[in-house]
């Protein structure tokens, strides 16, 4: 199989994501007062309602309608004040009234973006010559090969302004949302007995109702997406979003947000879509971006061979990298879908949905934006403190109490703390180091009293003492020197006693420079520091 | 000694109130009626003894301690089969539940009892609420108190007939296309469908969502203006969200009669193919009666009400399709034994679960609602469905209530009609107020001149005018008094009161 740079070079991915969010915030579940729980005990946490029993009616979870409506808010959808729900109808026991509750054409959300600011190596995925405006190429007539529930599409322009642009290290991309809708999640099922976990050839089925009617939203994408990197991307940003507006848990190992993944490939400058075949199990940033670059080169290598692309649902597996074959969609599902007439259509009022936009605090790219402003921070690194919005806090916190600039804060938060969290099983809200602790670490490494090898050991001493990163400092004996005279006394005394070495730095064998800094620490008792020694070897040896 | 069938809903709250008899007394009354009345009405699935005692002396010791009773304590009452009450089985008269016991009680249930209600018995109805005779129930027929060879009319075919044989003093039926008040009719009592969203549908096994309501059936308005004070005094009901505050007194306008009101007559469905003339010399007769009392007569027209029957034939099976995709024997309810796979159990429960009507109505649900066919019917249906609804508004401009009959005859014989269609076209006169989603009432109006069998005539007001409505059936009683009670056949058997 080629790789997928080769393939990219011949062909167009066109690719949209289906993500189903969990509203794991909540009290309770969508249509009734049962707890939302994922630690009970099966079947603990069901009523008439989310049973399906016969006479039980639905009620909606007045604040499962604020979550989604700021979902659209915080990707730039409209808003729907007028939307309804509907019944899907399918047999099968995970959903106990035989159709679940969702929405029809109209969603709370419709026509939404999120941007993408793609950089480094992720760029590279994408060819120099892939078009610049992906709407023209992919029609909102597009949306019944690629809709998630064959949604119409109401307004072709609704996405705003928006073409590829190139930047320094990359390019970004707005990446059009068709909608967001509200459901009801199904009973989880376990089969006992057989050999694939699967109801046919199973002895037992188990079914637990818990999860049956806990709130969940599913984001449709329009097919903009273009290669795997963009669509993990696409992801990673739309699970900031929701973490910083506080909605879900957003963890895709638990599945709380899942993510579906739809492809077709087409030659370069082709404006119709090929024959889409839908992802599935694509449960972690790895898998979504494996599991679509597999496909891709898949598709590639079908069509190469003259073959043809079946409308088929796919199942990755992670371990062996590749996608199976699930079943395959010879006709449409027919859901039969019509207006649930035991909820009445919805009627938003202006003052509930700017109700609910006063609740979302400031999203990951404004936050970014503010840091690479405010603090000057390099931009990657304000988009990557501002991804979580307790890492974000944290950062703030701490360069208000820095002396010497929040930059130093930044490298020692992302160069230094973040692994010492991770290796530690913490994070920003768990964290056992204070931000005055890493302001004081950052303010040392600012100084150039340590080295940043050093601000290690100073960290993970800060968080097993509590001390500060002076009195760390100090009690170790780990301060550098800095007054200049004394260093250079230093350099003086090497340069006399390495004259070699000397000489060849001066004839242009300036990797020596290493061997002449080490000399300067070993002469210094490793007090000095090795950046300012050379810089002054430099000074000294021209 | 009297027999308890005399009694008024009100007399009998009286009466226990003032301990001229024991709630227990008036719940053993009604018991000993079923049990001489009952073989030959075959109203009740069920009889539930227990519940109806226990709460008679909930009510006597409520009594013995000095407490307040509510307004209709000891009143005993039959509940419809599709209506949940813990610690009975709902059967919605299919073999699908015939087994089934719901962990929970219908709002319209627990209010009664709330309001003092004894529990009796649960009714029988035509299975999952398909028909208008009450003769698709898996369970057996219920005979027609008047002239126990005719039906009782249906859906709610046993709770009118226990009420028109004696056998309780209130029950609760409910109606998706006329299956309160064409069972009035049949059985000469009086049942009312209140508007759309006045009575909550919580733990009412559903037909059709958007059409179906609960109501009362009574002997007298009164009563009935008793048992609405009970379902809507609580306020809307948060566990029905299609549900609305309708914060009246219904007996509160009662006797004010109808001096200067306008009463406006349908004559198209008067005059309507297949309405016979006994039923239309009836309809006249009440309209002259109203003009006595003062009430002004005005000519009603109701563009496309022809199209209601249409309309009710794609929304209700769509909705019923829905509604009943549920009952699969997986989780409860007739489950073949035996089956290799979940789809060959599903189908066969199915298949022996239901009957040929639900069978029918699911079926052409399922139909009607798949892509390609949606739009040209049930797309449809609803744009009649506004163009009825406009239809009535503007004749409520013209009139404060509309005068038809409840159905097109009498009750007809068991196995009379056997085509679907006919069966039908017999809802011609009620199914546009489930349309519409309008209150609407019937009266008992005499007997016909022909079979000497109950006729009544048809009240429908504008939404949320029910209060109103009673007032109308309240003049129309009293034009009429004397006539309605319990039948002949039936009265005073069994069931005295000390």
């Amino acid at each position: 199989m080629k790789t997928l740079s080769e393939v990219l070079r011949d062909w167009e991915a066109v690719i949209g994501l289906e993500v189903h969010t969990e509203l794991t915030t909540l009290e309770t579940k969508m249509f009734c007062g049962c707890r939302l729980s994922h630690e009970d005990d099966p079947n603990a946490d069901v009523c008439p309602v989310c049973l399906g029993l016969p006479g039980a009616l639905p009620v909606p979870n007045k604040e499962a309608i604020r979550s989604i409506v700021k979902a659209g808010l915080a990707t730039d959808c409209e808003i729907q004040k007028r939307s309804m729900f509907y019944r899907k109808h399918y047999f099968y026991p995970d959903m106990a009234k035989n159709f679940q509750t969702t929405q029809g054409p109209v969603a709370f959300c419709m026509h939404g973006h999120l941007d993408l600011e793609i950089r480094g190596q992720g760029a590279a995925e994408l060819p120099a010559d892939a078009p610049e405006d992906r709407r023209a190429s992919t029609p909102s007539s597009a949306m019944n090969a690629h809709g998630g529930t064959g949604a119409l599409a109401l307004d072709e322009d609704a996405a705003g302004e928006g073409l590829l642009t190139r930047t320094d290290d990359g390019y970004t991309v707005p990446i059009r949302i068709l909608r967001i809708h509200m459901e009801e999640d199904a009973a989880k099922m376990t089969h006992l007995g057989g050999s694939e976990g699967r109801i046919g050839g199973a002895a037992e089925s188990l079914i637990d109702y818990n999860r049956c009617g806990t709130p969940l939203i599913e984001l449709v994408t329009e097919p903009d997406l273009r290669t795997p990197e963009e669509a993990r991307l696409f992801m990673e940003k739309l699970r900031r979003v929701f973490l910083a507006i506080g909605i879900s848990d957003c963890s895709l190992e638990s599945g709380s947000m899942r993510c579906d993944g739809n492809v077709s490939l087409r030659r370069k400058g082709e404006t119709t879509l090929g024959t889409k075949t839908e992802l599935k199990n694509l449960n972690s940033f790895k898998s979504l971006h494996d599991g679509l670059e597999y496909e891709i080169c898949r598709q590639a290598q079908v069509l190469e061979e003259g073959g043809v692309v079946l409308q088929e649902t796919r199942h990755f597996e992670p371990a062996r990298k590749r996608t199976v074959v699930m079943r395959v969609k010879e006709t449409a599902d027919d859901y039969r879908l019509f207006p649930d007439p035991d909820l009445a259509p919805f009627d938003l009022s202006d003052d509930f949905i700017e109700s609910c936009r006063a609740e979302l605090g400031e999203l990951p790219d404004a936050k970014r934006d503010r840091f690479e402003a405010t603090f000057n921070l390099k931009r990657a690194d304000a988009e990557a403190l501002a991804a979580d919005p307790a890492l974000a806090s944290f950062f703030e916190t701490a360069a208000g109490a820095a002396a010497r600039g929040a930059v130093s804060v930044a490298n020692v938060l992302l160069n230094v703390v973040l692994g010492q969290w991770r290796a530690a099983g913490e994070d920003a809200k768990s964290s056992s180091l204070t931000p005055a602790q890493v302001a004081g670490l950052a303010d040392l490494v600012a100084e150039g009293a340590i080295v940043s090898a050093q601000a290690r050991e100073v960290a993970a001493a800060m968080a097993e003492t509590g001390e500060s990163a002076e009195a760390i400092v100090d009690a170790r004996g780990l301060r550098q020197e800095t007054d200049d005279d004394a260093l250079m006394a230093v350099v003086e005394q090497v340069l006399a006693a390495c004259p070699d070495q000397a000489a060849q730095y001066r004839s242009g064998n300036t990797k020596v420079i290493g061997y002449l800094v080490g000399q300067c620490m070993r002469a210094c008792n490793g007090t000095g520091n090795p950046k300012r020694f050379n810089e002054l070897l430099r000074e000294s040896l021209t | 000694m009297r027999s308890f069938d005399e009694l008024s809903a009100a007399e009998i709250a009286a009466g226990v109130a003032a301990g001229d008899f024991s709630a227990e007394e008036v719940a053993r009354a009604s018991l000993d009626a079923i049990e001489a009345r009952e073989p030959s009405i075959h109203a009740f699935l069920q009889v539930t003894e227990e519940l109806a005692l226990e709460r008679a002396r909930e009510l006597d010791r409520a009594r013995a301690a000095g407490e307040k009773l509510p307004p209709l304590a000891g009143v005993p009452l039959a509940v419809k089969d599709n209506m949940n009450l813990i610690g009975s089985r709902t059967t919605c008269g299919s073999r699908m539940l015939e087994d089934y016991e719901s962990p929970y009680t219908a709002t319209c249930v627990a209010r009664m009892v709330e309001a003092g209600c004894l529990p009796v018995a649960k009714a029988n109805m035509d299975e999952f609420a398909f028909g208008s005779s009450t003769e698709t129930s898996y369970f057996g027929k219920t005979a027609n108190p008047w002239d126990v060879e005719r039906v009782p009319g249906g859906s709610s075919g046993g709770s009118a007939a226990a009420v028109a044989a004696g056998e309780v003093t209130l029950a609760l039926g409910s109606d998706t296309g006329g299956s309160i008040r064409q069972p009035a009719s049949f059985c000469g009592v009086v049942g009312l469908k209140p508007t759309y969203g006045a009575v909550s549908r919580y733990g009412v096994v559903a037909f059709g969502s958007s059409l179906d309501q609960v109501g009362p059936f009574g002997r007298r308005v009164e009563d009935v203006a008793l048992a609405m004070n009970a379902l809507v005094g609580p306020g809307r009901d948060p566990l029905d969200s299609t549900s609305q505050d309708c914060p009246v007194d219904f007996l509160e306008h009662l006797e004010d009669g109808v001096r200067g009101l306008r009463i406006g007559v349908v004559s198209e469905l008067v005059e309507a193919r297949g309405v016979s003339a006994e039923v239309k010399a009836v309809v006249y007769a009440a309209a002259r009666a109203l003009q006595d009392q003062g009430a002004e007569l005005v000519e009603v027209a109701l563009p496309h009400i022809e199209d209601s029957i249409a309309a009710y034939y794609v929304i209700g099976p769509c909705e019923a399709f829905s509604n009943l995709a549920r009952f699969d024997g997986v989780r409860y309810g007739y489950q073949e034994p035996g089956c290799a796979t979940l789809a060959e159990q599903s189908e066969k429960s199915r298949a022996k679960g239901f009957g040929a009507e639900a069978k029918r109505r699911q079926m052409l649900g399922a139909y009607l609602l798949s892509s390609g066919v949606y739009d040209r019917y049930y797309y449809k249906a609803q744009q009649a469905r506004t163009l009825i609804t406009r239809s009535y508004a503007n004749a409520f401009e013209k009139a404060d209530v509309l005068l038809l009959p409840s159905s097109p005859r009498t009750a007809f014989k068991f196995g009379e009609i056997s085509d679907p269609t006919e069966m039908y076209a017999s809802d011609l006169c009620t199914i546009s107020s489930n349309i519409a989603g309008n209150g609407s009432i019937s009266v008992p109006a005499g007997l016909g001149r022909e079979t000497g069998l109950p006729v009544a005539v048809q009240l429908q007001g504008p939404a949320f005018k029910d209060r109103r409505l009673l007032t109308f059936a309240r003049a129309v009683e009293r034009a009429f008094e004397g006539e309605c009670a319990v039948a002949p056949a039936f009265a005073g058997k069994g069931g005295e009161l000390a």
